[in-house]
């Protein structure tokens, strides 16, 4: 066990009543990486982030954060977006960035001249002093990623960060996840949607109903499959099926992910596709997240 | 700043930025304010009783206007001595009141009437006892020679209740049409009534008659009409040759000496003041019971908003529920106490100059009730009491709601026990001692309500000890359950759970969470 992991769980498991809500969870982090928790809704992502934050207890297992036994110990290094979030009305913007901050343990000057640096640099200077309930949906995102942000923490835990948002909003707390990463420091996100991790994690966990399924780099989940073709086309994808040496579909309408039996030859399987649609693109890859999951997952859930 | 601080700290600063809050703040002040001018305005606009009197008999109505003056000079006698001991208000009276004021005040009330009566030329001073006579001797001719010349404007200044500010006599005019030109009078509303003395009245044969447009307002007659008779009364005295002495003790009641019997087993004779005493822990209690219901639900109302806005997780992340909680409590007492002690400074500022402001002494000491020590120390510890019993369970059921309407969804039950108090408001103040009185008290939740009621009592130290180690180790359950519900209240969401379940959380070991979907997620 590398001691100087960002985070370390060990054998975790927190029960709530008759529910094992998560059983035997082991997974480390490497520092300076950007980590994925995967899996579907209700899988025991928010209770496996929510024990790293020391808002639970686990029944049992170890968890160290930052090399730290104790959790609660460097709380104040860590920063954390809850799913459940928001910020109080009617307070005003800077006010409340400061606020967060200062509960972190940062002087009040400091968190004060912070707050307002942080809403200048990330494009709303202008809000600095307007309540928060006068934010857009946006805005407020922002805002409250910020707050998480503010102390410079060591490790960014974000929980679920992009749902409700739109393409450019996205695209923004992409950014700010990768610029954590650039200064050289550890970001935990959860998110029930593959393609959002395998866009910008190293490393990911795939937790389903409580257990981990698989975990390590992303090149060495997906290497742990057999090769992929993913096509982009026109046409009836009922087609896809049909074909000889298919073994499974993963269509999307205009993209597919198709794997082959052993054996099969893929440039065959060219030749008979061009036949029968219009292939824009065809390329030979790793599986997507999204195949491995349902592979390791024996076809459950998603 | 401890992080329980920061947390009180911004509870404060943004509940004092409310609307609300200042309208706490001014509320209570200006509702104080109309309490006192209002009545006194109105005084000053209602207009006293307009009457004229046709006298038949000649002498009667003479004999009436001397009693009259007799009562009105002891009035002004009573009040100088009553005001002999407050310098500022005493040198607002007149010359001749100034001076006798000391002396007057020595003076058994039966003594200032004999004394009225001779300085009202109704009696002769060889009457007057040794110590009346005392003070006829030095001050008689001045006071005789004011009160002779006095005119009616002068003394209305006084502010003392003389029988002319509420009924005002108008000469009737001469001749047998009189009581013709007086109806006409009473008619057109010129008059509110007038009175025909019969011409023997000492005869009892005959009727007087008393003649108004209004009926039901008996004031006026009722007055005269008992003044005519104890004059009426002393001349068939007189013509049957009975001792007025004798006619007086067999008129004499049986009369009770009102004592109190204070907490040293010494006698107090009472007086208004003490009466006052009585009542005026209800309204303490009055304030009380607003101000700990007021603020604990401002607590409530501030997690429910805080859950709602669904900040709580974020805070969780930085600090622990019970800091939280804590911080919360400190925070909104803090408002609360702000909003409290401008109210008791509203109150003591209120009492004290407003009724100088408007022109008037005060002739009640509220203000003195409003800086007695007892009264504002145990109103304060017994807010700060009550707060933190009610904030820790109100704060406790906020915690689970959602949303607002979940909140007042659970207000009837608490109300439920909150209404208790109010009600036994009036009877424990009447009895404070009582075995109603003695039984709440050492029931928590209706402790600070209950003993600030007994306060006139007031209660044996040996009960003060007794009822507040119970409502303080009331308070320390209350608090530690109210942090269980709420360290797993804060993270539900969905439908807010049922009593029986929220019992389970109470019993339930720390750290351990409620079986629900939602949460294990």
């Amino acid at each position: 066990m590398d001691m100087s992991a960002a985070l370390v769980l060990d054998g975790v498991t927190k029960r709530f009543g008759d529910v094992l809500a998560v059983d035997d969870v082991s997974v480390e982090v490497p520092r300076g990486t950007i980590y994925g928790f995967l899996g579907p809704n209700g899988a025991g992502k928010t209770t496996t982030i929510r024990m790293v934050m020391s808002i639970f207890y686990p029944d049992a297992g170890r968890i160290r954060v930052l090399g730290n036994g104790n959790p609660e110990a460097v709380k104040d290094r860590l920063g954390y977006l809850p799913e459940e979030r928001g910020l109080y009305k009617k307070m005003r913007a800077s006010e409340i960035l400061a606020y967060f901050g200062r509960l972190k343990g940062m002087p009040a000057g400091e968190a004060r001249s912070r707050a307002r640096r942080m809403l200048g640099e990330f494009g709303l200077g202008d809000w600095v002093d307007k309540k928060n309930e006068t934010l857009s949906k946006g805005m407020s995102q922002k805002v409250q990623i910020l707050g998480t942000m503010i102390h410079d923490p060591e490790l960014v835990i974000l929980d679920e960060p992009f749902s409700g948002l739109d393409p450019v909003n996205v695209e923004l707390v992409r950014n700010l996840i990768l610029d954590v990463k650039r200064q050289g420091r550890t970001v935990i996100f959860s998110t029930h949607v593959m393609e959002q991790a395998e866009m910008i994690c190293d490393g990911i966990v795939l937790i389903n109903e409580g257990r981990k399924v698989l975990d390590g780099t992303l090149r060495e989940v997906r290497q742990s499959g057999e090769q992929a073709i993913v096509i982009d086309y026109d046409g009836d994808g009922g087609e896809l099926w049909r074909l000889p040496g298919v073994t499974r579909v993963n269509d999307a309408g205009k993209t597919a992910e198709l794997f082959l039996a052993e054996g099969a030859d893929p440039q065959q399987l060219l030749r008979l596709m061009v036949d029968r649609l219009e292939i824009r693109r065809f390329d030979m890859r790793e599986p997507s997240l999204h195949e491995v999951f349902v592979r390791a997952v024996g076809g459950r859930g998603t | 700043m401890s992080r329980v601080l920061l947390v009180a700290h911004r509870d404060y600063v943004q509940n004092v930025r409310t609307k609300g809050f200042w309208f706490g703040i001014f509320f209570f002040p200006v509702l104080l304010s109309a309490f006192i001018v209002v009545p006194r305005l109105l005084e000053g606009t209602k207009s006293a009783r307009r009457y004229a009197v046709v006298d038949e008999s000649g002498w009667l109505l003479d004999a009436i206007n001397r009693r009259i003056s007799v009562e009105d000079l002891r009035l002004a006698l009573d009040a100088a001595a009553e005001r002999a001991g407050a310098p500022e208000r005493v040198d607002a009276m007149p010359g001749p009141l100034r001076g006798a004021a000391a002396d007057l005040s020595a003076l058994p009330s039966a003594d200032r009437l004999a004394l009225a009566a001779v300085l009202a030329d109704a009696s002769h001073a060889d009457v007057l006892p040794a110590s009346a006579r005392a003070v006829y001797d030095a001050h008689g001719s001045a006071l005789g020679t004011w009160w002779s010349t006095a005119s009616q404007a002068s003394l209305r200044v006084l502010d003392v209740p003389f029988s002319f500010t509420r009924y005002l006599q108008l000469p009737a005019p001469p001749g047998p049409d009189a009581a013709e030109v007086l109806g006409q009078r009473v008619a057109s509303d010129d008059l509110f009534a007038y009175f025909v003395l019969h011409e023997d009245p000492v005869a009892g044969t005959g009727m007087s008659r008393y003649v108004s447009k209004n009926l039901t307002d008996e004031d006026l007659r009722e007055w005269f009409g008992s003044l005519a008779t104890s004059e009426v009364r002393e001349r068939r005295l007189e013509r049957e040759r009975i001792d007025p002495d004798i006619a007086r003790w067999i008129q004499t009641p049986i009369r009770f000496d009102v004592r109190k019997l204070s907490a040293g087993g010494a006698e107090e004779s009472i007086g208004e003041r003490d009466m006052l005493r009585q009542w005026a822990p209800v309204v303490f209690v009055y304030l009380l019971w607003i101000s700990v219901w007021s603020v604990s639900q401002m607590l409530m109302m501030n997690t429910v908003e805080e859950k709602s806005s669904r900040v709580i997780e974020v805070l969780l992340s930085s600090i622990s529920p019970v800091q939280l909680l804590a911080g919360k409590i400190i925070g909104i007492a803090a408002t609360g106490l702000t909003m409290v002690l401008s109210w008791l400074l509203a109150f003591f500022l209120a009492t004290k100059y407003l009724p100088g402001l408007l022109g008037a002494s005060p002739d009640l000491p509220l203000s003195t009730l409003a800086s007695d020590p007892l009264l504002i120390g145990s109103f304060l510890a017994y807010f700060l009491l009550g707060y933190l019993f009610y904030a820790a369970i109100l704060v406790g059921l906020g915690s689970v709601c959602n949303t607002v309407s979940d909140a007042q969804n659970m207000m009837p039950a608490v109300m439920l026990v909150l209404i208790v108090p109010l009600l036994t408001m009036v009877p424990i103040g009447r009895d404070p001692n009582g075995a109603l009185a003695r039984l709440l008290s050492y029931v928590p939740p209706f402790t600070p309500f209950v003993m600030m009621n007994r306060a006139a009592g007031p209660p044996t130290l040996f009960e003060y000890v007794l009822t507040t180690g119970l409502l303080v180790a009331s308070i320390v359950i209350a608090l530690w359950a109210g942090a269980k519900v709420f360290r797993i209240g804060v993270l539900l969401t969905g439908k807010p759970p049922k009593l029986k379940e929220i019992l389970r959380w109470i019993r339930a070991p720390v750290g351990m969470v409620p079986v629900r979907k939602e949460a294990a997620q």
